[in-house]
């Protein structure tokens, strides 16, 4: 059993007043509590970026990698033991841009754990600069005359790559996000929550009042398992149509399933004390 | 009329017309703090914390829509 204490470390976020990594976080703590996550079967792993704190914040064990490296980490650990919860925080910016050809290639391979984006519109620890993301002609730091790129659109890219759960969430919607994370560890394969982050310092248009106004829940009887269907409802994003909840699912077998050793057991169970590689050095020496 | 709650030393009220429900408050304060149906921050009964972590949590906001005062005073101590 998990409590809140046990998630508390002696840091205090340093997040801006109003950023939407305080709710994502209190989601998360509240899927570990719900789920008894914790330090025996549970592992974060983030990039750089404001999302990256959230491991500073949170009492488990965790690993911050490169820039745009989480999901190499994320594959490396999830083979190492593929019995780990894996959580995966990251950026738009970290995720799409220094990472993108990682979050193509793992989507790709279904590798089993969850990728919570941290999607905020731009990089907001460099202090607002446009990311992959970014819409046309918005105005940044880095692009004072307007935004010259078009963006890339999570979702859309999560599917066409081979994401086999891909969702999306306004991030203060505390208990859609912590159903979502839920649902995402359970399902088997490549798991994508597309959190959409307002960044009260230096995003002003993706506000919580933009969301609040502009999202709306899939109904129940929307089909996640439609392909097609899927592409359309991840290409909406406007005015009255940002569709929120589980956009497409898939039943697909893991890359981790697919070795024959992993079905049996796990790497972390070899002993590799006594190992000699001498053998295997002489080759190249 | 906005909700006020004494807790221990302190009085906070939620401007309910002002809050945007980023849900900092929340986050930092949950034993004090939740989102009602209408995504507007809210007290919750019973609510019990450390005067500290109540005053980090109407910090946190990004509209100032918490308002601590001292409960004998009454001299407003966020925001000032």
């Amino acid at each position: 059993m998990t409590s809140m204490s046990d998630l508390q470390t002696p840091n205090t976020p340093t997040w801006c007043p109003g950023c939407g990594n305080f709710p994502l976080w209190m989601a998360f703590k509240n899927a570990c509590i719900a789920n008894g996550w914790d330090n025996s079967n549970t592992t974060l792993v983030a990039g750089i970026g404001c999302h990256g704190h959230l491991v500073n914040f949170t009492r488990l064990t965790s690993i911050e990698g490169l820039h745009g490296r989480p999901l190499p980490l994320a594959n490396g650990i999830k083979l190492a033991n593929q019995n780990l919860n894996v959580f995966v925080f990251t950026g738009d910016g970290d995720c799409l841009g220094e990472g993108g050809n990682h979050f193509i290639h793992s989507a790709r391979r279904n590798h089993h754990y969850t990728v919570i984006l941290h999607d905020n519109g731009l990089y907001a620890l460099t202090t607002g600069q446009a990311s992959p993301v970014t819409d046309h002609d918005v105005k940044t730091r880095s692009t004072p005359e307007g935004n010259p790129d078009f963006p890339l659109n999570p979702v859309t890219m999560a599917i066409a790559s081979g994401a086999t759960f891909v969702a999306r969430v306004y991030a203060s919607d505390m208990k859609l996000l912590q159903n979502l994370i839920t649902q995402a560890n359970s399902h088997k394969g490549f798991a994508l929550i597309d959190v959409l982050q307002p960044c009260e310092t230096f995003n002003k248009i993706l506000t919580h009042k933009y969301y609040q106004d502009n999202t709306y829940y899939l109904p129940e009887n929307y089909d996640p398992t439609n392909k097609v269907k899927a592409f359309e409802i991840s290409q909406q994003f406007g005015e009255k149509s940002i569709a929120c909840g589980v956009i497409y699912k898939e039943e697909k077998e893991t890359h981790e399933e697919q070795y024959q050793f992993l079905k049996e057991n796990s790497l972390i169970n070899i002993d590799v004390s006594k190992r000699d590689i001498n053998k295997l050095f002489s080759k190249y020496l | 009329m906005d909700q006020e709650v004494t807790i221990g030393e302190i009085k906070v009220k939620v401007l309910k017309d002002v809050c945007i429900g980023a849900a900092t408050c929340v986050a930092i304060a949950p034993n004090v703090f939740e989102l009602d149906e209408n995504m507007k921050a809210k007290v919750i009964d019973g609510a019990n914390d450390t005067k500290d972590n109540i005053i980090n949590a109407a910090q946190g906001c990004p509209v100032k829509a918490i308002i601590i005062t001292d409960a004998k005073t009454g001299e407003q101590i966020w925001p000032k």
